[in-house]
């Protein structure tokens, strides 16, 4: 996220690594990215998101099918728009950015981040919060703003773990991060396993579904019912296909996930993305609906009023705890870290953990409000609306120019300081956007797509305007050279570096990966099976459901030390596979 | 002449076209499997034959399956079914939910006056009828004459606990499979749940105090259960607790119960030309403690219209027929009288045909006429019904306290175990419920 110029005239060696592309010897594989996407995308916001699509009155087929539709519709964003890209540059986006819009662009852009990212931060920790709420037995905060002193304090407490963590810990805490992914995808599919016997019995008296056809209709009378909190009729399958696809518009459109692709060894791992949503965004959204549905019904309240924590403790007991607030502390970190980085890039000369403190300070404050994490959906369309305009630019930079005979890099190769047509572009694409959606001619969540195609024509037609058209031979000659320059030095570290990963054969490692497997994920998905397919009657239900959640969170303890030990083995195997070949040989 | 030739040709060929396309209306009726059921289903050609354009699509399943069907379906407003067979336990509750349609209108000569007071009163909410009743019945005590006179015993007409305690060890010849007692174990809040609540009740024990604590860490229960399992083990047809009505008719059909305590609608069946001891079977009420309360219950299998069913005037006409006297009359012309469904109406016990044909009838009306849903324990309760409690939590607890009990009689727990799982896990329910209504009471 750096913010220097660049200057393809430097030595490439002392260049910092960001301002370069991947080499090709550290290219991952289709695993490395479904592990990847499947972890980013099962986190505390999936909670929120999950209950919102209840709270908006989604019907039953508007969920199982509208988010198949979205989900697969962003899958192919992915694929076809931001992988190419990434795997053509093998760039992040703010690298790209800068080489083709310059300074000044990116700073504007990294102001736009330094918001979303921190704002998305404020909303974990208030869903970290609300556990905190829950276990304290302070009254749940059903109101954009704060109602009781107590959620304030515990609001502020967190926000200040979580801010001073990302300034003097982030990672630590982003090894942690990496080990949850599995677990939380055990525990939201299992809170929805566990409660749905509760369901089913709370509407017709029988702990047991007989069918799928008996859950589709248990669901639809009591979670997707088809009417919104206030009774009327909810939203349909063409808006939960929009929120579902606009929900990630800025990594896909936005182009934000070229930071992650662009180290796929083809375009097609695009599609590896299918496993954060279709796992994160299908089944993890409908588990989390699952289970806010349930926890209202059965507190006596509405979806509207129980939060993450109250939902998560409903279904999972003491490991709901952890969840909510493993999952909002681990992904409020994440995007707070982000967010001091772009704050950094805005103020080069400020030191990277005092920019962060301030941009903490900031969210440390936006916490103590529910309000951000209520509206989680709508500001993630928003989000994605105000960053899909730079992907389009970089779109059209990338893909239309040398098709249309323009000049990819020609703000660079002209020494323009501003990028007019960049931001002028961004400007035009925003007013478009936000106007149309005054206007309210078409739903919020579509939005993003014509405001796409406006960024892009209306780059196409600035940048023409600044000479975008013309031919700088030099400059594309600088350029080229600097590629045969990095592709030397790339073919020349891959010779040095050990890039092998070591493969840790010992039975330890087998034995502490298999602990952590069996009893911290097999063993709480068996005993939810349990609850949910062996329970022929309330008395067994509750047995069963007694059972699940004394033991899961004893799995949850062993989960988290073997995982995390195993963690450590496995970095301390690969530092000492490292030093052993910078060795010289004897 | 031309034209008119054409306008009469055109009308024909509309009034042709209106016939074929005139809409047939299906009803998808949901119903238990239950011979006085089956006999209407076989019957209901004739209800066809008078209404051409209404099709009758029949759904029968086993009671405790079409019980879970049947709740999905009408709490998730699924509209698959437009008849459905229900009873004294779901009448009042689904209609309060506003889930069934009111049976008011129905025609002048169905003489809604006619259906005994007690099972009107059980399908009615608020002093509206919200299903019809097919069958009504109690509980009585069914024995074999024959076996009785054998080993010098005399049934008295209200019989007690100890009698048929004594009675079924006394005629119990396992060697000839001949089994003293057959009682319900089969679990289900219809099936053990029905028999054993009613048991209970006559032993002094309530499922609640006014105050809804369970109260199944009471002696009256213990008393109960700990009679039953020893008395079904001692005595009774082997592989008890998968047991039901159908089962246990099966049985005494075949010669092989000395003694059935069971449904008042059983009658007609033991004693049809199809039994093996037809001829043998003698009646009595239901036996009791000597605490002022038989052991006998109320039901009735009524016929009720969904409020999601699409053809709910076709399906009003299909009801009113199939509880119809004319429906009674139509049994007895092509079955006879002794096959009528009984329990429903005042007028077919004072018809001396039937009266004549059926030797359960009098014993039947009596238990029906002394069941009294509003009191139903020996110490007042907070609910009413007899073999049930009339709160919508009891399906659900009623079906794991059966479990429970079942649980006991084949011998997996033991009686204070399971007496204990049922005070947790009613307990918990309750709080639930409770809960749930603001703590007030339910």
């Amino acid at each position: 996220m750096t913010n220097k110029a660049f200057d393809p005239g430097q030595s490439i060696a002392d260049m910092d690594d960001e301002q370069l592309p991947i080499p090709p010897h550290k290219l991952h594989g289709w695993g490395r990215f479904a592990g990847l996407y499947a972890a980013e995308h099962v986190a505390a916001t999936e909670f929120v998101i999950g209950a919102t699509f209840v709270a908006l009155g989604a019907g039953i087929w508007d969920i199982l099918i509208g988010l198949l539709i979205g989900n697969t519709l962003a899958i192919l964003s992915f694929w076809l728009i931001t992988a190419p890209i990434a795997v053509d540059t093998r760039l992040s986006l703010y690298t790209y950015l800068n080489r083709i819009a310059g300074d000044s662009m990116s700073r504007l852009y990294n102001v736009a981040n330094v918001l979303i990212f921190g704002v998305i931060s404020a909303a974990m920790i208030t869903v970290s919060a609300t556990a905190v709420r829950a276990l304290f037995d302070i009254p749940p905060q059903v109101h954009p703003y704060p109602t009781s002193v107590l959620f304030v304090i515990v609001a502020i407490a967190v926000a200040v773990i979580v801010v001073l963590v990302a300034v003097f810990g982030f990672n630590a805490v982003t090894e942690f991060a990496s080990i949850c992914a599995p677990w939380l995808m055990v525990m939201f599919i299992v809170g929805g396993m566990v409660l749905l016997p509760a369901l089913s019995e709370f509407i017709t008296g029988y702990t047991t579904l007989t069918s799928f056809s008996d859950f589709v209709q248990i669901a639809g009378a009591t979670v997707w019912t088809g009417l919104n909190a206030e009774g009327k009729p909810g939203i349909g399958m063409l808006e939960v296909a929009g929120f579902a696809w606009a929900a990630n518009t800025f990594s896909h459109f936005g182009l934000i996930d070229m930071a992650l692709l662009r180290y796929a060894k083809k375009k097609s791992y695009g599609l590896a993305t299918s496993t954060g949503m279709m796992f994160g965004h299908y089944v993890a959204w409908i588990s989390a609906g699952l289970m806010g549905a349930a926890t209202a019904a059965m507190t006596k309240s509405s979806i509207m009023v129980v939060d993450p924590g109250e939902v998560a403790f409903y279904a999972l007991g003491a490991s709901g705890f952890v969840i909510v607030v493993v999952a909002g502390w681990t992904t409020a970190n994440a995007n707070l870290y982000r967010a001091g980085l772009a704050a950094q890039a805005v103020f080069p000369d400020v030191p990277r953990t005092k920019v962060t403190l301030l941009v903490g300070l900031a969210v440390v404050v936006a916490s103590a409000f529910p309000f951000i994490y209520q509206s989680m959906l709508p500001l993630l369309t928003y989000a994605g609306l105000i960053l899909v305009p730079v992907g389009g630019i970089v779109f059209a930079e990338h893909h239309i120019f040398p098709r249309i005979g323009f000049t990819r890099y020609w703000a660079r190769f002209k020494g323009l300081q501003y990028s007019v047509p960049a931001i002028g572009t961004w400007a035009v694409s925003l007013v478009f956007g936000f106007g149309l959606g005054a206007l309210n001619i078409i739903p919020f969540y579509y939005l993003f797509l014509p405001t796409w195609f406006v960024s892009i024509a209306a780059y196409i037609v600035l940048a023409k305007k600044y000479g975008a058209a013309e031919s700088y031979p030099e400059g594309e000659q600088a350029e080229r050279v600097f590629q045969e320059r990095v592709a030397e030095f790339h073919a020349q570290q891959a010779a040095t570096e050990s890039h092998e990963p070591v493969n840790d054969a010992s039975i330890l490692s087998k034995v502490i990966k298999a602990i952590y497997i069996i009893i911290g994920l097999a063993v709480p998905f068996v005993l939810a099976w349990r609850v949910l397919f062996h329970s022929p009657d309330i008395y067994v239900y509750y047995v069963n459901l007694e059972r699940f959640y004394d033991v899961s969170i004893w799995c949850t303890v062993i989960y988290f030390v073997f995982a995390y030990w195993d963690l450590k083995r496995s970095k301390a195997l690969q530092r000492a596979a490292v030093r052993g070949a910078s060795e010289p040989a004897v | 002449m031309k034209l008119r030739m054409i306008s009469v040709a055109g009308a024909a060929i509309l009034a042709l076209a209106s016939t074929g396309l005139q809409a047939e209306t299906k009803l998808t009726i949901a119903m238990v499997n239950n011979g006085d059921m089956i006999r209407m289903q076989r019957l209901s050609e004739a209800f066809e034959k008078a209404n051409p354009e209404i099709k009758l699509d029949w759904v029968v399943l086993e009671e405790n399956v079409l019980r879970q069907r049947v709740t999905t379906d009408i709490a998730t407003k699924g509209g698959q079914f437009d008849v459905l067979s229900i009873g004294t336990y779901e009448a009042p509750i689904w209609a309060k939910r506003g889930w069934l349609v009111t049976l008011d209108g129905l025609p002048a000569d169905y003489d809604v006056e006619d259906i005994l007071p007690p099972i009107r009163q059980g399908l009615s909410f608020k002093g509206k009828m919200y299903a019809v009743p097919f069958y009504g019945e109690s509980s009585f005590t069914m024995y074999r004459t024959d076996l009785f006179k054998k080993a010098g015993l005399d049934m008295p007409e209200k019989p007690t606990w100890d009698f048929i305690k004594d009675a079924a060890r006394k005629l119990t010849d396992k060697s000839n499979e001949v089994y003293g007692i057959c009682l319900r174990g089969k679990p289900g809040w219809g099936e053990n749940m029905a028999f054993l609540t009613a048991m209970a009740n006559s032993y002094g024990a309530r499922w609640f105090d006014m105050n809804w604590k369970p109260q199944f860490d009471g002696e009256a229960w213990k008393a109960t259960i700990t009679d039953y399992v020893e008395l079904m083990n001692e005595v009774g047809p082997p592989d008890a607790s998968a047991k039901g009505y159908k089962e246990n008719l099966a049985l005494f059909r075949a010669g092989k119960c000395a003694i059935w305590i069971d449904a008042t609608a059983a009658g007609q069946f033991v004693t049809n030309a199809d039994s093996d001891v037809a001829n043998s079977v003698g009646f009595a009420l239901a036996p009791d403690k000597g605490l002022g309360k038989s052991a006998n219950w109320l039901w009735a299998w009524a016929l009720a219209i969904p409020e999601s069913s699409h053809n709910k005037d076709a399906a009003k006409k299909f009801v009113a027929w199939a509880t119809s006297k004319h429906y009674l009359e139509l049994v007895a012309t092509k079955d006879g009288w002794p096959n009528v469904p009984p329990g429903t109406r005042r007028s077919l016990y004072e018809n001396r045909a039937y009266l004549d044909a059926a030797p359960f009838a009098r014993t039947t009306l009596a238990s029906i006429l002394a069941a009294d849903p509003n009191h139903p324990t020996v110490e007042p309760v907070p609910y009413t019904g007899i073999q049930f409690v009339a709160i919508p939590e009891f399906q659900s607890i009623g079906t794991a306290v059966g479990n429970r009990f079942a649980a006991a009689l084949s011998g997996t727990i033991p009686i204070d175990e399971a007496l204990g799982n049922a005070q947790w896990v009613t307990g918990k329910v309750i709080e639930r419920a409770r809960f749930l209504q603001g703590h007030s009471a339910l």
